[in-house]
C-alpha cells in the first residue's frame, strides 16, 4: 500500500460519497414531502383527495382534483400546439437547413430555453392574454359549438393561453433532443436510400422518422415533465380561479405548481392546510419523476 | 456659567435620546405588501436616531408574514387583516398599527359607469357577482339593457385584500368566485384594461403618488347605506375624499393592519413598535401615504396594550 495508492483510493471514495449525497437528495425530498403529507391522508381518504373538486379548508375540505386536472388541461394544451411545430424544426435543422442557418438558429433556441419563466409569464399577460381574449375565444368558441371550445369566460385568462406560453417554453427541450436524435442515424442508411432513387422528402419520412420515433416520443414525454413543473409563468395567464371547473380550453385552469406557490405558507394556522398542500407538491414530484423516468428510459435504449 | 447650564439644558431638550441607553441590534419583519413601503420608512427613521440599529424587511404577503412569526423565523410579521384565533392561540399577539381599505375597480370605459355612479352596488349585489355567482350580466347589476356578460376578476394568490374583500360580505378568499389574478398589481391592470371587467385593490395600490386614482381605472361606489343611491361620500375620485370617508366610518371594506410578534414585544421590537405609534411615526405613514395613520386614541390604546 503505497502513499500514492492510498491517495488514489481517498480520491475514489470521496467522489463516491459526494456523488451518493447528491443522489440521495431526491430521495430525501421525496420522504420530507411524503412524511409531511401523512397527517391529511390520515384524515381524508385519498379517494376524497384526488377525486374531490371542492377545495375549502376552512370547511376541511381538500379536494386536489380541480388542480390535477388543471394541470392535466394546460399541459395537453401546450403539447399538442408544440410537438408538430418541434417535430417539424428539428428535421429541418437536422436535415435541411443549410449550416450558415443552423448556426444562427441553434442559439436562438437555446436563448429560447435560458429566457426566465417570469419574463414568459408577463409577456403571456401583455401578448396571449389579449390574442386569447380578443381573436382566438371570440372566432373559435363562436363557431365551435362544441367540447372543448364551449365557454363563458371572457377574459383571455385561460387554460389555452397557459397552454401557448407553456408551448414556447418547451420548444427548446424537444427540438434539440429531436435535432440530437437524427444525428445519430447513420449517414450510410441516409444514401442507400437516396441511391434507392428515394427523394429527400421519402428518406427523412420512411428511413430517419422511422428510426428515431421512440426517441420524439421521449423529446415529448421530457417536455411534458418540464410543462408540468412549470410555475409562475402559467400562473400569470392561466386565471387560476378555485370555482371553476375546468370543461373547455377557454376556461380558467389552475395548475397544480401554481397553487402550491399561491398557498403554501398561508393560514399555517388552519389545520391540515399545509399537509394539503404538500400532498399536493408531493404528487406533481411523483409526476415528475415518472415523466422524467419514462423519457430517459426511453432516449437511452435509441442512442444504443 | 448660566449661560452654560442653559446650553445644555438646551442640549438636552433638543435630542432626549442622546442621553438615553443607545439602543443596538437587529430587528428584522416581513410581510404584507401594503405595509411594506410605510415599514421601510419608519425603518429608515428608526435608523436615523438609532445608528446602531439594522433593519431588514421583506415583503411577500400577509400569509408570509403570519407563517415566519410564527415560525419564529422574524421578530415582526406584517399582517394586512385581522388574526385568526388560531394564530392567537400559537402565541401570537398582534398590535393595531395602521389601516387601509379595498376598493372594487372598473375600467374607465365601462358602459355601465354613468349608473353606478349614480346608484353604486350594495351588499347583497356584490355578494351574488362574488359569492353566489348569480349575476352574470352588468343589466342585472345596473337595471338597464346594455347586453354585456361581467369579467368578475379576484386574487389567485392567499393575501390580505381578497381576505378583507371577502370578509365585506362575510366570507373568506376560497369562496371568492372569478378569474384569479396574480398579485396587487396583477389584478389592478385587469380590471383596468378590460372594459367589462371588475376587480378589487389596496388603497395603497389605486391612488397615485398626487392622490388621483390610477389613470384607466375607477372606483365603484359601495352602497353601503342601501339607500339605492351613491352618495356624495361613497365616491372618491381622489385619495383625500376616500380617506375622510374611512376616518368617519362610512366605508365598509376596510382592514386593519397588524404586527405579529410572538409573544408581547420586548426591548428593541417594542422600542421599534412604540416609534411606529408615536406622532413622529404617524407623520411618515401620512408622508408616505400607501396607508393610513390610526387615530391618536387608538394608538393610545395600543401603547398602553405594550406595558
Amino acid at each position: 500500500m503505497t502513499i500514492r495508492k492510498f491517495k488514489d483510493l481517498l480520491a475514489k471514495k470521496i467522489m463516491g460519497l459526494l456523488a451518493g449525497l447528491a443522489l440521495s437528495l431526491v430521495f430525501l425530498i421525496i420522504l420530507g414531502l411524503f412524511s409531511r403529507s401523512k397527517s391529511i391522508l390520515a384524515v381524508n381518504s385519498l379517494k376524497d383527495l384526488l377525486f374531490s373538486t371542492s377545495w375549502h379548508p376552512t370547511q376541511g375540505k381538500f379536494g386536489l382534483l380541480n388542480f390535477i386536472l388543471g394541470t392535466v388541461w394546460v399541459t395537453t394544451i401546450a403539447v399538442i400546439i408544440s410537438v408538430p411545430l418541434s417535430i417539424l424544426t428539428g428535421i429541418y435543422l437536422a436535415e435541411y437547413a443549410p449550416r450558415r442557418v443552423r448556426e444562427f438558429i441553434k442559439p436562438l433556441i437555446d436563448l429560447l430555453a435560458g429566457i426566465s419563466p417570469v419574463i414568459y409569464g408577463v409577456w403571456g399577460g401583455v401578448v396571449i392574454v389579449p390574442l386569447v381574449r380578443d381573436y382566438l375565444m371570440p372566432f373559435l368558441s363562436g363557431k365551435l359549438r362544441f367540447f372543448p371550445f364551449i365557454s363563458d369566460n371572457y377574459t383571455g385568462y385561460s387554460a389555452l393561453a397557459g397552454g401557448i406560453v407553456l408551448a414556447v417554453m418547451v420548444f427548446p427541450i424537444i427540438i434539440s433532443i429531436i435535432d440530437e436524435i437524427i444525428k445519430t442515424v447513420p449517414l450510410e442508411m441516409r444514401e442507400a436510400s437516396l441511391s434507392l432513387g428515394a427523394t429527400k422528402w421519402e428518406t427523412v419520412k420512411y428511413v430517419v422518422l422511422k428510426r428515431v420515433r421512440p426517441g420524439i416520443i421521449a423529446a415529448i414525454i421530457l417536455g411534458l415533465s418540464r410543462a408540468v413543473g412549470e410555475t409562475i409563468a402559467v400562473l400569470m395567464v392561466a386565471g387560476c380561479s378555485l370555482q371553476e371547473f375546468p370543461k373547455s380550453i377557454f376556461d380558467t385552469a389552475y395548475p397544480l405548481p401554481a397553487f402550491i406557490a399561491n398557498t403554501y405558507g398561508e393560514m399555517m394556522s388552519i389545520p391540515l392546510y399545509d399537509s394539503a398542500v404538500l400532498l399536493a407538491a408531493f404528487i406533481l414530484l411523483l409526476m415528475t419523476i415518472l415523466f422524467n423516468m419514462l423519457g430517459w428510459g426511453i432516449l437511452l435504449r435509441v442512442k444504443e | 456659567m448660566k449661560k452654560f447650564f442653559i446650553l445644555i439644558s438646551l442640549i438636552g431638550l433638543i435630542s432626549p435620546i442622546s442621553f438615553a441607553k443607545e439602543l443596538q441590534g437587529t430587528i428584522t419583519l416581513s410581510g404584507a405588501w401594503a405595509i411594506y413601503p410605510t415599514a421601510v420608512a419608519w425603518a429608515e427613521a428608526f435608523k436615523k436616531l438609532n445608528p446602531k440599529v439594522q433593519i431588514d424587511i421583506s415583503a411577500g404577503g400577509a400569509g408570509k408574514g403570519a407563517a415566519d412569526a410564527i415560525a419564529g423565523l422574524v421578530d415582526i410579521g406584517m399582517v394586512s387583516r385581522d388574526p385568526d384565533p388560531a394564530e392567537i392561540k400559537k402565541g401570537i399577539s398582534p398590535v393595531y398599527i395602521l389601516h387601509d381599505a379595498v376598493y372594487p375597480v372598473i375600467s374607465d370605459k365601462n358602459p355601465a359607469l354613468p349608473d353606478l355612479l349614480k346608484k353604486g352596488i350594495n351588499k347583497k349585489t356584490w355578494f351574488d357577482i362574488y359569492i353566489s355567482g348569480i349575476i352574470t350580466k352588468w343589466d342585472d347589476i345596473i337595471g338597464r339593457k346594455i347586453g354585456k356578460s361581467v369579467h368578475v376578476y379576484t386574487r389567485s394568490d392567499a393575501c390580505g385584500a381578497a381576505s378583507s374583500w371577502a370578509a365585506y360580505i362575510d366570507k373568506k378568499q376560497e369562496d371568492l368566485k372569478g378569474v384569479g389574478i396574480y398579485g396587487d398589481p396583477g389584478l389592478l391592470e385587469a380590471a383596468r384594461r378590460d372594459p367589462i371587467g371588475i376587480g378589487y385593490s389596496n388603497f395603497s395600490y389605486v391612488f397615485t403618488r398626487e392622490g388621483k386614482v390610477v389613470k384607466g381605472a375607477k372606483l365603484v361606489p359601495v352602497d353601503s347605506n342601501e339607500n339605492g343611491i351613491a352618495d356624495a361620500d361613497e365616491i372618491y375620485n381622489d385619495r383625500e375624499s376616500a380617506v375622510k370617508a374611512i376616518r368617519a366610518g362610512r366605508y365598509p371594506a376596510t382592514r386593519k393592519n397588524y404586527f405579529f410578534t410572538k409573544g408581547k414585544p420586548k426591548g428593541l421590537v417594542k422600542e421599534f413598535i412604540s416609534f411606529a405609534l408615536s406622532d413622529e411615526g404617524t407623520k411618515i405613514v401620512d408622508e408616505v401615504g400607501t396607508s393610513l395613520s390610526i387615530s391618536k386614541a387608538d394608538r393610545g390604546k395600543v401603547l398602553k396594550g405594550l406595558e
